[in-house]
C-alpha cells in the first residue's frame, strides 16, 4: 500500500541564494553610494590611535559633579520609564483584540501606540528642548512617549494570549470589561510585564546617557561639553563611568528578569 | 428555584453552520438534565444560549420569564452560573479570589477592580469554598492545585454568584472516573439542597444514568430523546449517537461552535 511506483518530483525551488545574491547587491550599492573605501580605513588606521591615545589618562578629578549627573540621567529614565507604563496600561488593553471597546477604538489605539514608537526618542528630545527649553523634562517626556509605543504593543500582545476561556468564565460570570481585565487580563501578565518593563528601564538609561547630548539634561550634556572643549581625560572619566553604570544596570535587569521568569 | 423556557430557538453561526434547529423545552426549577449526543450536535451552544455567551439567531429562551438579551444579561449571567471543561481558573490568583470573582457581578466596579470586597461577600466565598471542601487551599494559587481541586473552586466560583441555575458543560471530561463521580455527586447535591436548576453536558452515558432526573439527547441540532434516565437502552442510545446526519465541519468556527 505505501509502496508507490510514482519518481520522485522534481526538486523544489530554493530562494535562498537568490536572496543572498540580492542582499550582497543592496550591500555593494550601498557601498558605493556612500563613497566607502576600505583603503580610506586602512591609511586612517594611524591618525585613529594618534586620536584614541589623547584618552589615555582619564581625570576623575571631578568624580562627585560626574556621580551627581549620572544620577540626573538615571532619574530621567525612571520618570520616562514610568511615564510609558503609565501610558500603556491605559492604552494597551483597548489595543488587545479580546479585551478591546470596539473595532474603532482598537484601531485607533493601534495607530497611536505605532505612531509613539515611530518616533525616535533622539528627535522627540530635540522637538521638546526647543519647546521646553533646556533640561531633563524633554528628556523624561521623549522617553516616556517613545517607550510607551513599544511597551503597550507589547502588553497589548500579551493580553491577546490570555487563556480565552478564562475571559470567557468572567464575562459568563457577569463580570463586567474592566472587572475582566482585572481579575483574568494583568495578573496573568503581571510577570511577562515587568520583565519587559524592566528591559525598557535598561534601555532608556543607555538611551537617557545620549539624550544629554541634544541638551536632554545629565551626563550626556558633560559629555558633549568636555568634547567640545577638547577635554580628552574629563571625556575619558565620563565614558568610564557612563560604561560602568551601564554594564551594571544590563546586569542587574537581566538578573532580575531571570528571576522572575 | 428558576424555570427556563426555550421557544423557536434557532442558532445559526456566521459561516452558515446551524448548532440548533427549532428547538422547543423547558427546564423546570430545581431539576437535574443532563445533554448526551455526539461532538458537533450542539450541546455546548444549547448551554452558551442559556446565559447570552452566543446570541440566538431567532426564537426566545427565558430564565424565570425574563428573556435572555439586552439589557438583562448582566442580570442574567449572575443569576447563572457556569462550569467548565478546563475549568478556566486565573492561574495567577489564590483560590479565594477565584471564588469572588463569582461576586463581581453584584459589585460596584471601582471597589471591585481594587480588589475590595464587602464583609458579606468574603463570608458568601468562605461559606462556598467550605461546602466543596477546598477551605484548606483558600490562599493557594489556582494553579497550584489538582484537575478535580480545580473544578471544585470552578463550581465554588459558580455557587459564589448564589445563582438560581448552573449550567456545566463537559464538567468531568477532563478528570479520571472517580474524580468525575465525586464532581457529580457535588452537583447533585447542590441540585438537591439549593433546588438549583442543573443543567449538564456529558459524555459519559453511565454518569447521566446514574445523576440525571431527565436526560435530553441532541443530534445535528435536534432533540432526538427526551426523557428519564431509566429509558436510556442501547437502541435510544445508538439513536443519539448516530453518526450519518452529522455534517462534517473542519472550518475554526464551527469548530469552536463544537468545543
Amino acid at each position: 500500500m505505501t509502496s508507490s511506483d510514482n519518481p520522485i518530483p522534481p526538486k523544489p525551488f530554493n530562494p535562498a541564494p537568490a536572496f543572498i545574491a540580492v542582499w550582497f547587491a543592496v550591500l555593494w550599492a550601498s557601498c558605493l553610494g556612500l563613497d566607502i573605501s576600505f583603503t580610506d580605513l586602512l591609511t586612517g588606521m594611524d591618525d585613529m590611535g594618534e586620536y584614541l591615545s589623547r584618552y589615555g589618562t582619564p581625570d576623575f578629578s571631578d568624580l562627585s559633579r560626574y556621580l551627581e549627573l549620572l544620577a540626573q540621567t538615571v532619574a530621567i529614565a525612571v520618570c520616562g520609564t514610568f511615564l510609558a507604563i503609565t501610558f500603556s496600561i491605559l492604552l494597551a488593553p483597548t489595543a488587545a483584540r479580546n479585551l478591546t471597546i470596539g473595532p474603532l477604538a482598537y484601531r485607533a489605539a493601534r495607530e497611536i501606540l505605532n505612531f509613539m514608537r515611530a518616533m525616535p526618542d533622539l528627535l522627540l528630545a530635540l522637538v521638546f528642548v526647543a519647546a521646553l527649553g533646556l533640561g531633563p523634562l524633554p528628556g523624561v517626556i521623549a522617553l516616556g512617549i517613545h517607550t510607551a509605543g513599544f511597551l503597550g504593543k507589547f502588553f497589548a500582545e500579551c493580553l491577546e494570549r490570555v487563556d480565552p476561556g478564562v475571559i470567557e468564565a468572567m464575562e459568563a460570570s457577569g463580570a463586567g470589561r474592566t472587572q475582566t481585565l482585572m481579575y483574568a487580563g494583568w495578573p496573568s501578565i503581571l510577570r511577562e510585564a515587568a520583565g519587559y518593563s524592566l528591559y525598557i528601564m535598561d534601555r532608556n538609561i543607555r538611551m537617557a546617557t545620549v539624550l544629554g547630548l541634544v541638551g536632554a539634561g545629565g551626563i550626556g550634556l558633560a559629555l558633549h561639553d568636555t568634547l567640545r572643549l577638547f577635554e580628552y581625560n574629563e571625556a575619558a572619566a565620563l565614558i568610564i563611568v557612563i560604561f560602568v553604570t551601564l554594564l551594571a544596570f544590563d546586569y542587574i535587569s537581566s538578573w532580575i528578569r531571570k528571576k522572575i521568569s | 428555584m428558576a424555570k427556563i423556557n426555550m421557544c423557536g430557538v434557532r442558532k445559526t453561526f456566521g459561516n452558515g453552520h446551524t448548532a440548533l434547529k427549532e428547538m422547543d423545552t423547558e427546564f423546570q426549577t430545581g431539576t437535574f438534565t443532563v445533554i448526551l449526543g455526539p461532538s458537533g450536535a450542539g450541546k455546548s451552544t444549547l448551554l452558551r444560549l442559556v446565559n447570552g455567551l452566543e446570541p440566538l439567531t431567532s426564537g426566545e429562551i427565558t430564565v424565570d420569564g425574563i428573556p435572555v438579551r439586552g439589557k438583562n444579561l448582566k442580570k442574567i449571567r449572575g443569576d447563572v452560573g457556569m462550569i467548565f471543561q478546563q475549568f478556566n481558573l486565573i492561574g495567577r490568583l489564590n483560590v479565594m479570589t477565584n471564588v469572588l470573582v463569582g461576586r463581581l457581578w453584584n459589585r460596584p466596579w471601582l471597589t471591585s477592580v481594587l480588589y475590595l470586597f464587602g464583609r458579606e461577600d468574603r463570608a458568601i466565598a468562605e461559606k462556598v469554598l467550605m461546602r466543596v471542601g477546598l477551605a484548606e487551599k483558600a490562599w493557594e494559587r489556582a494553579d497550584r492545585l489538582s484537575g478535580g481541586q480545580q473544578q471544585r473552586v470552578g463550581i465554588a466560583r459558580a455557587l459564589a454568584q448564589e445563582p438560581r441555575v448552573i449550567l456545566a458543560d463537559e464538567p468531568v471530561a477532563s478528570l479520571d472516573p472517580v474524580t468525575g463521580d465525586n464532581i457529580m455527586q457535588i452537583l447533585r447535591e447542590i441540585c438537591d439542597r439549593d433546588k438549583i436548576t442543573m443543567i449538564v453536558n456529558l459524555h459519559q452515558v453511565d454518569l447521566a444514568k446514574r445523576y440525571a432526573d431527565r436526560v435530553i439527547g441532541l443530534n445535528a441540532g435536534e432533540i432526538v430523546f427526551d426523557g428519564t434516565p431509566k429509558l436510556l437502552d442501547s437502541s435510544i442510545l445508538s439513536h443519539i449517537y448516530r453518526r450519518n446526519s452529522v455534517v462534517k465541519e473542519t472550518t475554526p468556527d464551527a469548530l469552536l461552535a463544537y468545543a
